[in-house]
């Protein structure tokens, strides 16, 4: 076992005891179902804003992300970061759509619009595989992280983890997320850029950095990692992040949870503005501890050591302690999130598709129960991953964007299309997308194109082939509101 | 020719990003405020009332 360090280790206590805190309050706060899963539709601009930040930035981004960045340089920014980024102001321009049809969750969309109610639980069984990946790897990022830097051994701290968070989120469900949320994006957005600043004092500036970062590899600052990406891996990358935007039950969530239309725009639009220069911040940032540790002759076994060795062998353990609690913000405010939408999804589209009459009351204790077991089982796995924290990402979001992009925001603006043919292309999308990722592409061409081209396929086809029978969008709120 | 020590094409993809983080907040501020066209806040009564479930029994 490593040296425990005391004030890496007191730092994270007192974290943890913080966001527990705030969800026993939570808990006093929550009074039915609708507060539990979405705020009670009270949430205002500026908790919107800030808790879709947060819930963004997870451990893929600042251990995974910087990682890559020290690994493959900014040519991370072509392909992922920038599909994503598209992704969010994307999903602004179909907001007013999607909060005007006031559901909960996604699959309640993809049932009005097909007009079957079977795509619940079919939907709901992508969006929990999604979920439960995306647990398992936040679960990991973060035990590895807080096992390197206070020195306690992985398998009791990804328990500690794993308790606390699900304490948390079962407590108060979107109003301990919410708030939490609002203290941890803050923390991590503020913290993000005060390292930053730190390394750029550090290492004598921007130039300076990128200068080092070239003259130790070109392809370090090459759009395209000079030749270790191809422009069509890279649009493919760009299509995938793009789609994981609209496809994500806490996202579609989030918007349910939004007060009106005006703030569903805004929370999106503030967001992906905070988001764009975070991003860029935090590739620049890869870049100087990409810099730094070579400079410091620091050597790294795994790219996703890198950040966690600039906290604990090259700063001062002050910003240390404030780039840790950083990290803890970005991880721990995703996982509650998808925590969160595991328990909306298992009570609300599946567990009511098959009780119709349940009652609010029992759809909060299927909610409270699902959030306990999803969790728990995520953090027994994460004992023993079953990939890399990159592997799950990048599967998870072709499962996502292979089934819902294409059959559910077409379907949101073509009415008259058959809900039949909107199941089919979801089914075929995400059974192709899934076997031609695990069968490393089809006949050289992306897995994200396999599925998302099929799922259109099935589309095109069943929209001719098939007779009119899917209910469309509502005409009462068919016309653009802008 | 470089910017900030990168490749120009490096930085623009830096800038393109950016700016695609924006387009939401560009297109919100042009019409919503400048041009003062209201929110369309025309959202469905409720969420809570019970749904029209067949409860998988003539989705056929």
């Amino acid at each position: 076992m490593a040296d425990v360090n005391p004030y890496y280790l007191g730092a994270f206590v007192v974290y943890l005891l913080i966001v527990l805190a705030i969800g026993l309050w939570g808990y006093r706060k929550t009074s039915d179902v609708m507060d539990f899963w979405v705020m009670g539709q009270s949430m205002g601009p500026t908790l919107a804003t800030w808790s879709l930040v947060a819930n963004f930035v997870s451990a893929v981004s600042v251990i995974g992300f910087i990682g890559a960045v020290y690994g493959g340089g900014y040519s991370l920014m072509t392909g992922t970061i920038l599909g994503l980024m598209l992704g969010v102001s994307g999903l602004y321009f179909v907001v007013g759509r999607v909060r005007q049809l006031n559901h909960l969750t996604l699959p309640d969309i993809i049932a009005d619009l097909t007009g079957r109610q079977a795509a619940r639980p079919i939907a709901g069984a992508v969006l929990l595989a999604n979920g439960w990946l995306y647990l398992i790897m936040q679960l990991v990022g973060a035990s590895l992280l807080v096992t390197t830097i206070t020195g306690v051994p992985y398998e009791y701290m990804v328990w500690v983890i794993g308790v606390v968070f699900i304490t948390y989120t079962v407590l108060g469900g979107l109003v301990s997320v919410a708030w939490t949320d609002l203290l941890q994006g803050t923390i991590m957005v503020a913290a993000v850029l005060f390292a930053l600043g730190y390394m750029v004092l550090d290492l004598g500036g921007f130039t300076a950095i990128n200068t080092e970062f070239a003259a130790m590899k070109s392809a370090n600052v090459a759009p395209l990692g000079a030749g270790t990406y191809t422009v069509i891996g890279v649009v493919a990358s760009v299509v995938a992040f793009f789609g994981t935007i609209f496809t994500e039950q806490n996202m579609i969530v989030r918007i349910a949870a939004t007060k009106d239309v005006r703030t569903a725009k805004i929370h999106l639009a503030a967001s992906g503005v905070i988001l764009s220069v975070f991003y860029s911040a935090l590739v620049v940032l890869g870049g100087a501890t990409t810099v730094a540790l070579g400079n410091a002759g620091l050597s790294i076994d795994n790219v996703d050591n890198a950040f966690p060795t600039l906290i604990t062998e090259y700063v001062p353990t002050s910003i240390g302690v404030v780039i840790i609690l950083a990290v803890m913000s970005a991880i721990l405010s995703t996982t509650d999130t998808r925590l969160h939408s595991t328990g909306i999804t298992t009570a609300r589209d599946i567990y009511s598709y098959f009780r119709p009459n349940a009652s609010d009351e029992s759809q909060l204790r299927i909610s409270r129960i699902a959030t306990v077991l999803f969790g728990i089982t995520a953090t027994a796995a994460a004992v023993n991953p079953p990939d890399t924290i990159i592997g799950l990402y990048n599967l998870r979001a072709i499962l996502l964007t292979s089934a819902f992009l294409i059959p559910v925001y077409t379907a949101l603006y073509l009415s008259g299309i058959n809900g039949l043919a909107v199941l089919a292309s979801i089914v075929v999308g995400t059974v192709l997308g899934l076997a031609a990722t695990f069968f490393g592409g089809g006949f050289g061409i992306p897995a994200t194109f396999v599925g998302v081209g099929s799922a259109a396929l099935v589309l095109l086809v069943g929209y001719y082939a098939l007779p009119d029978q899917g209910s469309g969008p509502p005409r009462e709120y068919a016309a653009s509101d802008d | 020719m470089t910017m900030y020590g990168m490749p120009t094409t490096m930085f623009l993809v830096f800038v393109a990003t950016i700016l695609a983080g924006s387009l939401g907040a560009i297109h919100y501020t042009v019409v919503h405020v400048l041009l003062g066209k209201p929110v369309n806040e025309n959202v469905r009564k409720t969420t809570t009332e019970p749904r029209a479930t067949d409860g998988g029994h003539n989705d056929g």
